[in-house]
């Protein structure tokens, strides 16, 4: 999300005020994803042998996809500059920044301190994405949330993980 | 080896009480987030893998098969009852089923719903049972380049069937089977996009993308749009009169029969099915002013339709291992994990497995029945549950549920990672689940075509000079210039704007 917005931004500037619109289509921004995608691909995959149609290398297939990809990517482009088609929606920054980072702090957390600070973070950072924030609800939430997964995945499918580092 | 033997078998498997408990579980977890808007089945599957990695095969199975079409049951029950479909495929039984609720109908639309739905999933599970070895026979027939073929197919078929642009689509199967590539190559054990992280040698976990693409940036988008809830309409009697059932049972077997030849279909399902039935019931009508308004047929042949759809898209999966839609495809998925390749195989090695599971379909539909109607009350508390305590809860078992794949931190980064680029794709109306059938299907395919061009000495011609991959590939040909065609291409647009 945050290549694409930049990306966007950036060909707003570019393009100038009348030709924003066709930029900015969600068809003409998905090409340019899938014209990354195959470039990285192909960046990428230069390494890998490729071979011959009969004992191909492991560099055959990746090949063949990227430029694939690479291909329908540019003639998505082209026909979204071509036939306009639907802006893409302005995004919200909130939700997806916060949700992102509470997994992020989640996984960090997990292994070094346990299962019940890495949960408490993650439901504090992701409640706050939402419209509405009662601190005394996401505290009850907490609490339900932590008896449940202590009771299920603990207790009840005895996996390894500890709630409080070093303490359980 | 006989129908009945076989079916004998797969009772004594399903009814062992383990398998049970899960099937009435997995029924339990459908219908409850059927009920709840803004998660569906792809998603709670999805979450619920790693978990089945601690479950023995079959039980893990019958469990996520009865998410599936628990599903299908509980979406209907928040439709009829306060107009908010929880599936995809519940989103016409709003149309007349809530009208029936404000006309005081409400109990009535239920258990039509419910009752039709159960007639349907019995029909589309002898159909499973029926078509299972004939078409395994057939697909033990297959080489590497009909294989190939057959999964070309499969990947262009749902594309076509799916709603949105082809073109997009079909960009978005490369791209999911270019991540399928990730990983050592078999052949000769290569490092391919693996940028010297040992995590990724094995290739990316399935589990952790399917999580993010549509868990993560499901919930995201539900936060920005913060959902509203409506009180919901009592419900009085169960019992319909006799006037609705007559009009409700020639409509259940109409949708019936509609759902059932949609769900095999690549790309179809319930959604697909439901849609169909309800504007055919529309156009078969000698009252088509009163759908909209409460008709009976508007509920009937859609809830018996996506039902049917949703048995009988295991046809393909279970018998060739092509999986026809996202939902499929996690399936697959399940079966990977527990080491079981899906294809033709399992039938043969894996016998109490295939029938278990199939028989347990039925079981669990009998099952749903009874959670739907007399505990209608308690799924419709549900509702009052706030998304912005379930958010929360979702998140957090998804992050529980990658960590304990391989007790590593690495698969929860991959979450975070592929829920972003998950909510790239619903931003730019991209489809997740050609990415994802691309994603499963990919892996196969290299293998069957690196297979077929060493057969065939590198001549790529093997796949039209085999009679089975040409008739595949032909078939392929035919719906891409089908959809390219410009009254195909209009009356395409059409139907799925209805739908939108």
């Amino acid at each position: 999300m945050n290549a694409s917005g930049v990306f966007a931004g950036v060909l707003a500037m570019v393009g100038g005020n009348d030709s924003v619109n066709r930029y900015l289509s969600k068809d003409f921004l998905s090409g340019l994803m899938f014209v990354g995608f195959g470039a990285a691909a192909l960046y990428f995959g230069q390494k890998l042998a490729i071979g011959t149609a009969v004992r191909m290398g492991p560099g055959y297939v990746p090949r063949m996809l990227s430029l694939i990809l690479l291909g329908l990517g540019i003639l998505i482009c082209v026909l979204a500059l071509i036939n306009g088609g639907e802006e893409v929606e302005k995004p919200k920054w909130k939700p997806i920044t916060l949700v992102t980072i509470g997994i992020v702090c989640f996984a960090l957390l997990l292994e070094r301190a346990g299962l019940f600070p890495a949960l408490v973070v993650l439901i504090l950072i992701s409640s706050l994405a939402g419209e509405e924030f009662k601190l005394f609800e996401v505290i009850g939430n907490i609490v339900v949330l932590s008896i449940l997964c202590i009771v299920v995945f603990k207790l009840g499918l005895g996996m390894n993980i500890s709630i409080l580092e070093g303490v359980w | 080896m006989d129908l009945l033997h076989n079916l004998a078998l797969g009772l004594s498997v399903a009814v062992s009480l383990q398998n049970l408990m899960y099937a009435l579980l997995g029924c339990m977890v459908g219908t409850l987030i059927g009920v709840l808007p803004g998660i569906g089945p792809v998603a709670t599957i999805a979450m619920l893998l790693p978990i089945t990695f601690h479950l023995p095969p079959t039980a893990s199975l019958i469990m996520l098969a009865g998410i599936y079409y628990g599903a299908q049951y509980g979406g209907s029950t928040t439709s009829i009852l306060v107009n908010l479909p929880g599936e995809a495929s519940s989103v016409v039984t709003c149309l007349d089923g809530y009208q029936m609720a404000r006309n005081g109908r409400a109990g009535a639309a239920l258990s039509i719903s419910a009752v039709g739905s159960f007639f349907a999933g019995t029909v589309g599970t002898i159909l499973i049972v029926l078509f299972a070895e004939p078409l395994t026979l057939m697909a033990q027939k297959f080489g590497p380049a009909d294989y190939c073929s057959l999964m070309a197919l499969g990947l262009i078929a749902a594309i076509v069937l799916a709603s949105g642009s082809v073109t997009k689509a079909i960009a978005m199967v490369f791209l999911g089977l270019l991540f399928g590539l990730v990983g050592t190559d078999v052949n000769t054990g290569a490092q391919r996009y693996t940028f010297d992280i040992p995590e990724l040698s094995d290739g990316i976990d399935f589990a952790p993308i399917a999580m993010g693409l549509f868990g993560i940036a499901e919930i995201v988008v539900n936060l920005e749009r913060h959902l509203t809830r409506t009180g919901a309409i009592k419900v009085s009697s169960l019992w319909p009169t006799s006037d609705e059932i007559r009009r409700a049972i020639p409509a259940v077997l109409r949708g019936t029969t509609l759902g059932s030849i949609l769900g095999v279909l690549p790309g179809g399902g319930p959604t697909l099915g439901a849609f169909s039935a309800y504007t055919l019931e529309k156009k078969l009508s000698k009252t088509p002013q009163m759908f909209g308004k409460g008709a009976v047929e508007g509920v009937a042949s859609p809830e018996a339709a996506n039902n049917a759809a949703a048995q009988t898209s295991f046809i393909p999966m279970l018998t060739l291992g092509i999986p026809s839609n996202a939902v499929m495809a996690l399936m697959v998925g399940a079966m990977i994990i527990q080491g079981i390749q899906p294809g033709p195989e399992v039938m043969t090695k894996k016998p109490d497995l295939f029938w278990g599971m199939i028989v347990s379909m039925w079981i669990g539909n009998a099952m749903l029945v009874i959670i739907n109607l007399p505990m209608i009350g308690m799924w419709v508390k549900l509702l009052t549950v706030p998304y912005r305590f379930l958010a929360p809860a979702i998140l957090l078992f998804c992050c529980i549920g990658a960590y304990s794949l391989q007790n590593s931190t690495f698969h929860v980064m991959q979450v975070a990672v592929f829920g972003v680029l998950g909510y790239i794709f619903v931003r730019l109306g991209c489809e997740g689940a050609p990415f994802l059938l691309g994603l499963v299907l990919g892996p196969q395919m290299e293998e069957y075509f690196r297979r077929a061009m060493l057969l065939s000495r590198g001549d790529p011609m093997v796949f039209l000079e085999r009679p089975i991959s040409l008739g595949l590939l032909i078939a392929t040909a035919a719906l891409l210039v089908l959809m390219a065609l410009p009254s195909v291409k209009k009356a395409r647009e059409e139907a799925f704007q209805e739908e939108g």
